[in-house]
């Protein structure tokens, strides 16, 4: 009122009061920007300290990141390692009809002055059977011995522990295998020889070889700026942790400099066992030489590997005689072991009209799955409902701990349907346990009976954690019926042995989603097999021989341009007698026979067959109680063909040949005898350039001493052979999960919003005041 | 002056009489919109201290849940869940003897169970196993108290089967989460507990704290609940 007294004293003080109005209205404005301001700040900190990645230090790699062979030592960053700086790199691969040999030699170097205890790390092609390790570690001759796991692993830790040279293979997942390398010395050089088996890839005619030749990106030369997984709480970030990087980065990596410091021979021999057509490579330049109609020798061009790029090699037979057929054999033992290929007539198996399909798709949005999981699940079956026919029809059930089928029956997929049923996905938040089997139940019995002609597709998301295993397994198996189980496993850890068992029974695909980005190309996977499948129901049987196992079993189903492939062991030297293939292409049978006496003569085949015998052995776990008797199982096959496994292990044995007693034992300029039958010959000796000019000669050697340097410099070395047994680990760290809410943050910035909103109104009541005060002098005035 | 506050409130007192049912009507729009904006913000202030409590308070109060179906599971009820529609399983009880907390641990950090409770990581062995077991919590509700945790203290775990098992703590560090330097299969038996760092900063980050602890035989012992069967099968490896 004080005011308002002032201002009926005098009246030209109501400027004045407009005034304070509007300097009211403009200090609301200014609060408001800058709590804004503030607020907006605020966030954008979060998003910066979110949002930063691994912002690795150049140099620093860990074992998962690695897309060729490479020997790490633990740096002094726990948990990272650094790479051994790679002297030389030679592969040969000897293509024999279908199988492929490959034998990888690399020589490594310790660049420090300690002890230490590296891992050779070697990612594969799935299923290549590993069977063949030999090493030199300084003057030391090492050889791999098949043993079971844990006592490979007794016996290497020993040696480790008495300051010997060993090395122990083992295998981490089907495709990655890492080899433990103790008591490396300074200075020392090492060279790593593995062998091992694959089969040749065939599709549509075309037949393929890949060896993996991705070198990491070593010494980055700017900082990357990793995008961040698309967590709407997160953007991202530049944060580089080495302020002085342009002094200690060298300039490498481009791949003509890559290559002569780090030179890689490769050499393909090509027996395809038909006359060749096209023979390419569609990322390297190769010299080819044409031996005779049916092989070629295939070499790298010197100088020319780009280090980004796996090596791909593709062959094809001249027109018109693409084999569509074949069958090998190999004597080992007293056994014959067969391998055949047959690719189904595809004019037959393309249908004019595409097959007409019944999906159910069953989501789980259970708890577990609350975070990224849940939003990686909705985006996928999102993705995969809109990409539907109108011919189609589909279902779609969601389950915790209750369980709840969108539509009565199945529908038909037109636009609405779809529309309605992704809106229902979109909706879905992740709370309450893990109740499957209902859910299970519902996709396989309650969704009537599949219509002539049709295909019965279940697609099942989910993290699988969940403790019924057995029961679920039961219930496919028995409930199944015609349908094929597909399951998309979601998270950064989802249980993927029940996922990949339950689409084994289900006789469907298991496809493994670990992040928000692999879900485009993922999902694209597995539609392309969904909606085209070519022959179903494929068995094999022999006539006339006595075949004891047939692998795989069962046999998967076919699609567009696979041959079936399928390896047997047969009792007898010479078996006779006739293998049959039946199948069904839609509707319609399919039938072959080939005469089993007429297979040709192949090598490796029984390490082929023990492959895959090994992995149904593997897939058979869900119906065998005894876990100890299918290790027993694996074991035996696993040591009878020298193969590395889950349950077997190489360990390295000194095989060193005896030094003559008058010998000085420092003399390392004598030339080592190699072990007969060792061939290492291709990574020592000359530089194949020797046509470099002196200057870059020296340029290049200079630059490989640096490397040398950087990477002594940020090994964790070890003074001892003792104390780098203490420090290696095997790699295998732990990630740590988020484990702070965001509590006090809504407490924090409620609390703001609410004292703002005080001092609005409090501003706004005095405001008023004003107003009021202007009014009723303007209603004195009228009186 | 003094008494002019009084006059003002007897005035508006007056003029409320005449026109309350025109209150909003008095208002012109600007004031409406500026009225309407305050009453938003408000509303959206409380609703976030309303669901940051109720976060602390879901953590509060499931543990005295989760506590009455440990106890229920000491006494052989296996199937005992804290409640119906709970996605996990209790797993073990943690008590750091010094500070005097306790927390009941829960299987598998994975989604929303670390809002209930500590959580043991399901790529880890159970405490008292070979190898090192990760125990992570948040660090404003149940570990809270962990930045307190010393070098020396004791930390005893009671396992579903009943055993107890003393851990001392070791060394602390601070690390990325992607770059935690703990392997799972380290020789020894080892505990290690994980919350985010710093401790006082209201954003979630990459920084985690972990307390490393190491099985103390002796004091299993001294406790004298050697018979319950802690698994010292020796040089079982992995």
């Amino acid at each position: 009122m004080l005011l308002n007294t002032e201002n009926t004293a005098k009246p030209p003080s109501r400027m004045t009061g407009r005034q304070i109005e509007y300097l009211i209205v403009a200090m609301l404005v200014a609060v408001t920007l800058a709590l804004l301001f503030v607020m907006g700040f605020f966030s954008h900190a979060m998003a910066e300290t979110n949002g930063s990645k691994p912002q690795r230090f150049a140099g620093y790699v860990r074992p998962n990141d690695m897309g060729t062979g490479a020997l790490l030592f633990p740096s002094k960053e726990p948990g990272s390692f650094v790479e051994a700086p790679r002297l030389a790199t030679d592969v040969v691969i000897d293509v024999n009809g279908p199988i492929i040999r490959t034998r990888v030699t690399q020589r490594f170097q310790n660049p420090s002055k300690g002890w230490v205890e590296g891992t050779y790390v070697f990612p594969l092609p799935e299923n290549s059977a590993v069977d063949t390790l030999r090493m030199q570690i300084g003057d030391r001759f090492i050889e791999g011995e098949i043993k079971a796991r844990e006592e490979a692993r007794k016996v290497y830790e020993e040696a480790k522990a008495e300051g010997k040279k060993t090395a122990l293979l083992e295998q981490q997942r089907p495709n990655i295998f890492t080899n433990q390398v103790a008591n490396i010395g300074p200075g020392e050089t090492i060279v790593v020889q593995i062998e091992y088996q694959g089969s040749v890839h065939q599709s549509g005619g075309e037949f393929s070889l890949r060896f993996p030749m991705v070198v990491a990106p070593r010494y980055n030369p700017d900082p990357i700026v990793q995008t961040v997984d698309l967590d709407p709480k997160s953007g991202y970030a530049v944060n580089d942790p080495v302020p002085d990087r342009d002094k200690i980065t060298p300039p490498v990596l481009d791949p003509a400099g890559n290559a002569k410091i780090n030179p890689v021979t490769l050499t393909v021999n090509l027996n395809a066992g038909f006359p060749l057509g096209n023979v390419t490579s569609p990322f390297h330049q190769t010299d080819t030489q044409t031996i005779d109609a049916m092989a070629r020798t295939i070499s790298l061009k010197s100088g020319s590997v780009p280090a980004d790029k796996d090596f791909e090699l593709n062959w094809s037979a001249i027109a018109g005689k693409t084999p569509n057929a074949g069958l090998f054999r190999e004597v080992q033992n007293g056994k014959t072991y067969l391998l055949g290929f047959v690719t189904p007539p595809s004019g037959a198996a393309v249908v004019d009209t595409p097959a007409k399909r019944e999906v159910v798709f069953v989501i789980d949005n259970s708890g577990s799955m609350a975070g990224p999981s849940i939003e990686q699940a909705r985006d996928s079956l999102a993705l995969a409902i809109s990409k539907l026919q109108p011919q189609d029809k589909f279902n779609v059930v969601r389950f915790d701990d209750t369980m709840e089928v969108h539509f009565p029956s199945l529908v038909e997929a037109t636009p609405d349907k779809r529309e309605e049923a992704i809106a229902f996905v979109r909706g879905l938040t992740a709370d309450g346990g893990t109740e499957m089997l209902p859910a299970l139940e519902a996709a396989l019995r309650t969704q009537g009976p599949v219509e002539p002609g049709a295909l019965r597709q279940v697609v099942f998301l989910t993290d699988g954690a969940i403790g019924n295993e057995a029961q679920l397994f039961e219930e496919i198996s028995k409930n199944r019926g015609d349908a094929r189980v597909f399951t998309v496993g979601i998270g950064s850890a989802p249980n993927t042995h029940f996922m990949t068992k339950a689409a084994e029974i289900g006789r469907g695909t298991f496809t493994l989603i670990g992040s928000e980005n692999q879900v485009a190309a993922r999902m694209g996977e597995l539609f392309a097999k969904l909606e085209n499948p070519v022959m179903t129901d494929i068995a094999v049987s022999f006539d006339g021989a006595n075949a004891q196992d047939i692998t795989p079993n069962p046999m998967p189903d076919l699609y567009r341009g696979e041959p079936v492939v399928l390896t047997a062991q047969l009792d007898g030297a010479t078996p006779a007698g006739k293998l049959q293939i039946t199948g069904k292409s839609g509707n319609q049978p399919w039938r072959i026979e080939m005469d089993v006496a007429k297979a040709s003569e192949g090598k490796g085949i029984a390490k082929l067959w023990a492959r895959r015998k090994i992995d149904d052995l593997e897939a058979s776990a869900y119906a065998v109680n005894d876990a100890a008797a299918l290790d027993k199982q694996i074991e035996t096959v696993a040591l009878a063909n020298h193969l590395v496994s889950r349950v077997t292990s190489l360990v390295a044995v000194d095989v060193t040949p005896s030094r003559p007693a008058n010998e000085p034992v420092a003399s390392t300029d004598m030339p080592l005898n190699l072990p007969e039958g060792w061939d290492f010959k291709k990574v020592f000796g000359e530089k194949p350039q020797p046509t470099l000019p002196d200057g870059q000669r020296k340029a290049s050697l200079e630059q490989s001493e640096q490397q040398a340097m950087l990477v002594a410099d940020r090994m964790a070395a070890a003074p001892t052979a003792r104390a780098a047994s203490m420090i290696a680990d095997a790699g295998k760290q732990v990630d740590l999960p988020q484990t702070a809410t965001l509590a006090d943050r809504h407490i924090l910035i409620g609390l703001m919003l609410l004292a703002f909103a005080l001092m609005a109104a409090t501003t706004f009541s005095l405001w008023r005041w004003q107003l009021r005060g202007l009014v009723s002098e303007a209603r004195d005035r009228v009186r | 002056m003094s008494d002019k506050p009084g006059n003002d409130a007897h005035l508006e007192q007056g003029q409320d009489k005449e026109g309350r049912a025109g209150f909003l009507a008095r208002l012109n729009p600007l004031e409406t919109v500026v009225l309407a904006g305050i009453l938003l913000i408000a509303l959206a202030g409380l609703m976030l201290v309303g669901k940051g409590f109720y976060m602390k308070a879901k953590a509060e109060f499931s543990q005295v849940l989760l506590k009455r179906s440990f106890e229920a599971q000491l006494q052989g009820d296996t199937n005992a869940k804290p409640w119906p529609w709970a996605d996990f399983s209790t797993e073990a009880e943690i008590t750091a003897l010094r500070i005097g907390k306790t927390a009941v641990v829960l299987s598998g950090a994975s989604g929303e169970a670390l809002a209930f409770g500590p959580a043991r990581l399901a790529n880890t062995p159970a405490p008292g196993e070979l190898g090192t077991s990760v125990i992570a919590a948040h660090r404003d509700t149940h570990f809270r108290w962990l930045k307190d945790v010393k070098q020396g203290d004791l930390l005893v775990i009671t396992r579903k089967d009943g055993t107890n098992l003393t851990f001392r703590a070791g060394t602390s560090r601070i690390a990325r989460w992607d770059e935690s330097g703990i392997n799972a299969d380290a020789p020894g038996r080892n505990l290690a507990l994980a919350t985010c760092w710093p401790f006082d900063a209201t954003e979630q980050g990459p920084l985690r704290y972990i307390v490393n602890a190491e099985l103390v035989a002796d004091a299993v012992e001294a406790k004298g609940s050697m018979a319950e069967g802690l698994p010292l099968s020796p040089a079982r490896s992995f």
